[in-house]
């Protein structure tokens, strides 16, 4: 049973702060993806909950007792790393073995674990190959029974998926998902793709520039993004920003951009003072075959299930809507379009946070 | 069917580019063959000398091979009947045998290749992991190499035969001499080698990711089970390269050698030099012999060596 506790988390290598002060409570059993874009701090958050990395400052608490002087290997966690580091002189068998073998486990059990971990991730038949026979979706079912095999109270993953072709990726995640309902351990998972924490998570956590943007469970994220770089950076296509300034006529808020003008709902505007304000919009709340605004059709993307059109209105602003596929529109084509008022987002266009 | 000009020209350009390509094929095989040729003509020459007789050794013009082909020179130097007063006149006369020799380059060399290697891994890891001795330390280290040997070779011999009996004398009671001891020799071969050992290794560990140790210690291996489990593994077949590589430098050493010992040490190279006789003056036929075995392993060991180095050292899976 291990619930995490983050307190005041700093860490500097030389002159960079890596990490500008964390505080997070991830607690036991669930399933905790931090997410952010290259070099936000995720791997060296995740590296000072390992021990692989010492906090500057900040501490750390693993159960009831604070880890900060703890070793790596006495934290009684375990770690699938971002290149897997499976120990290519091994065969798989004494891969998954190794954690084992440091606890000196006599061998009858020793291979009963093995096995078990083996069996329970489909890769029996692999046990005496080496790790380079094995395919890259086999290397990470090898990864994750090393790391199961050692009973871990939590289990650390540094972008696990990365290695792997879409497909295999997409699979993965569910299989991982089904993992953490068997396991009920606490995970923390890493990655930079906002997919794959949107679908696996319990609770996603946002970094940017060594910072926590926002806690929260993936619909929370995405339908209330605290920030216009939680917007951004969450949804397929990016949401839509048009930057204006917010009015009133007889007492309705309005948002103005250029000849664009939407009258807001009056609630979600009641303590915004600042005039200047960015308005986001996800493309499905753009609609384009009703609407009193008058745009030009410039792209059509086609998924299959939707079709994402990019259209042009005013001074030359862009905003991509995504349609029902069987709505045939071609570029260049005329169309009439609006906008959801209850899903704009409106966020300060100084600092970028939340307003309504 | 006639071709246009459009699509006859870049045949005809590639034709020319293939033949452009030959050409310098040609020239380039030609000077590799000549060079090749200059450098084995002394191998070549010495090779043929071991199996002359030493009526022909200087004759006058050269003999290319040999006329009447013989084993008295191997059979010299490691002392075997073959024609039985033949050896009987000669190695009488001259007590030059091979196996004192050899014994002593053997032992010294593999002793202080080990002792290096050894060395040489630890310190590597050392300044790859935790970067000992700052960022350029490693350059430094090479620098050791580039001393000329004749600079140090004088120096060493006051040290070797005069500063540390004086010492220990003093200190211990009694008298010890590096000089013309193998313990001495071997001291100075791990000390000039180490560098290159380091050097190698450094590269060597350097391929080893680090995720491989986190991972190791992430499941509770201390450090040097990590070391032993992981990482000397992984550099298993560096470590046989950068060994055969040193030994190749402590067999074919001379100078020093030269300096430090004499007369109860002789290494190989420094017995090829005392190839004198009394009554027959430079006996070439025995010393080519010598000069021979000494280059055998050499040719072998560093056909091992240039192997390795040309396939690399990837270690399949893992990917950065
Ligand atoms: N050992 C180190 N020495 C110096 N700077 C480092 C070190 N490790 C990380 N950094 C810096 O700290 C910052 C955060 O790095 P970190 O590896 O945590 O990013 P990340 O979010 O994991 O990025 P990515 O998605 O690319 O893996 C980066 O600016 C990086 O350059
Ligand atoms: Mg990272």
């Amino acid at each position: 049973m291990a619930n995490i506790r983050l307190t005041e988390l700093v860490k500097e290598f030389g002159s960079t702060v890596a990490v500008k002060g964390i505080s997070l409570d991830i607690e036991n059993g669930e399933f905790l993806i931090i997410v952010g874009p290259s070099g936000c701090g995720k791997t060296t958050t995740l590296n000072m909950i390992s021990g692989l990395e010492t906090p500057t400052a900040g501490e750390i608490m693993i159960g009831d007792r604070v880890v900060n002087d703890v070793e790596p290997g006495d934290r009684g966690l375990g770690m699938v790393f971002q290149d897997l580091a499976l120990f290519p002189h091994m065969s798989v068998f004494e891969n998954i073995a190794f954690g084992l073998r440091v606890q000196k486990m006599e061998d009858q059990e020793v291979q009963e674990r093995v096995r078990a971990a083996a069996e329970a991730l489909y890769i029996l038949p692999l046990l005496y190959k080496r790790p380079n026979q094995c395919s890259g979706g086999e290397s990470q079912r090898v990864a994750l029974a090393r790391t199961i095999v050692n009973n871990p109270d939590v289990f650390l993953m540094d972008e696990p998926l990365s290695s792997l072709d879409a497909k295999l990726r997409v699979d993965m995640r569910t299989e991982l998902k089904r993992l953490h309902d068997r396991l009920k351990a606490t995970f923390v998972y890493v990655t930079h793709d906002q997919a794959e924490a949107m679908t696996m998570a319990d609770r996603i956590v946002v970094m940017n520039g060594g910072k926590v943007e926002q806690v929260g469970s993936p619909l929370d994220i995405y339908d209330t993004p605290m920030t216009q770089f939680v917007a951004g950076f969450f949804g397929m296509p990016t949401m839509n920003f048009l930057e204006g300034v917010l009015t009133s006529s007889n007492g309705d808020p309005i948002f103005k951009s250029g000849s664009l003008e939407i009258s807001l709902p009056e609630e979600s505007t009641q303590n915004i003072k600042d005039n200047k304000v960015v308005l986001g919009i996800r493309s499905e709340h753009v609609s384009v075959s009703d609407g009193a605004l008058r745009g030009q059709a410039r792209i059509i993307e086609p998924l299959g299930d939707a079709s994402l059109v990019y259209f042009e209105f005013g001074e030359e602003e862009e905003l991509v809507a995504k349609v029902s596929p069987e709505l045939r529109i071609s570029p260049g084509d005329q169309l009439m379009f609006s906008l959801q008022a209850s899903h704009c987002h409106l966020f300060d266009q100084s600092d970028g946070h939340r307003l309504n | 069917m006639v071709l246009s000009p459009d699509t006859a020209s870049p045949i005809q350009s590639k034709r020319q580019a293939m033949r452009k390509s030959r050409r310098r094929t040609i020239v380039r095989h030609t000077i590799l063959i000549l060079w090749g040729l200059l450098i084995m003509f002394p191998i070549y020459w010495m090779v043929q000398t071991s199996f002359k007789d030493s009526g022909e050794w200087v004759t006058w013009p050269p003999n290319w091979v040999p006329h009447s082909p013989t084993l008295q020179n191997y059979g010299q130097i490691f002392t075997f009947d073959i024609t039985k007063e033949g050896v009987a006149r000669q190695a009488t006369e001259q007590p030059f045998n091979i196996w004192g020799a050899l014994g002593d380059s053997v032992l010294i060399c593999t002793l202080s290749a080990l002792i290096a290697l050894f060395m040489g891994t630890f310190l590597a890891y050392a300044i790859s992991r935790f970067n000992v001795g700052g960022s350029k330390f490693r350059h430094s280290v090479l620098i050791i190499r580039m001393i000329p040997p004749i600079v140090i070779a004088i120096p060493l011999l006051m040290y070797y035969a005069i500063m540390v009996p004086l010492a220990a004398e003093t200190v211990l009671g009694t008298r010890i001499s590096l000089f013309d001891t193998r313990v001495g020799m071997s001291l100075l071969y791990i000390t000039i080698t180490l560098p290159f050992v380091i050097w190698m290794m450094l590269t060597f560990i350097e391929e080893v990711p680090y995720s491989l140790e986190h991972a190791a210690r992430i499941m509770g291996a201390g450090r040097m089970y990590t070391l032993r489990r992981v990482v000397l593994p992984l550099v298993a077949s560096g470590m046989v390269v950068t060994f055969l590589f040193v030994f190749i430098l402590n067999w074919a050493e001379f100078l020093l050698a030269l300096t430090l010992t004499h007369p109860d040490v002789t290494t190989l190279p420094v017995l090829l030099n005392k190839f004198q006789s009394a009554s027959e003056g430079r006996l070439y036929g025995p010393q080519a012999a010598i000069g021979t075995i000494i280059t055998i392993p050499v040719i072998v060991l560093g056909m091992i060596i240039q192997k390795h180095l040309i396939k690399g050292f990837s270690f399949g899976t893992i990917r950065k």
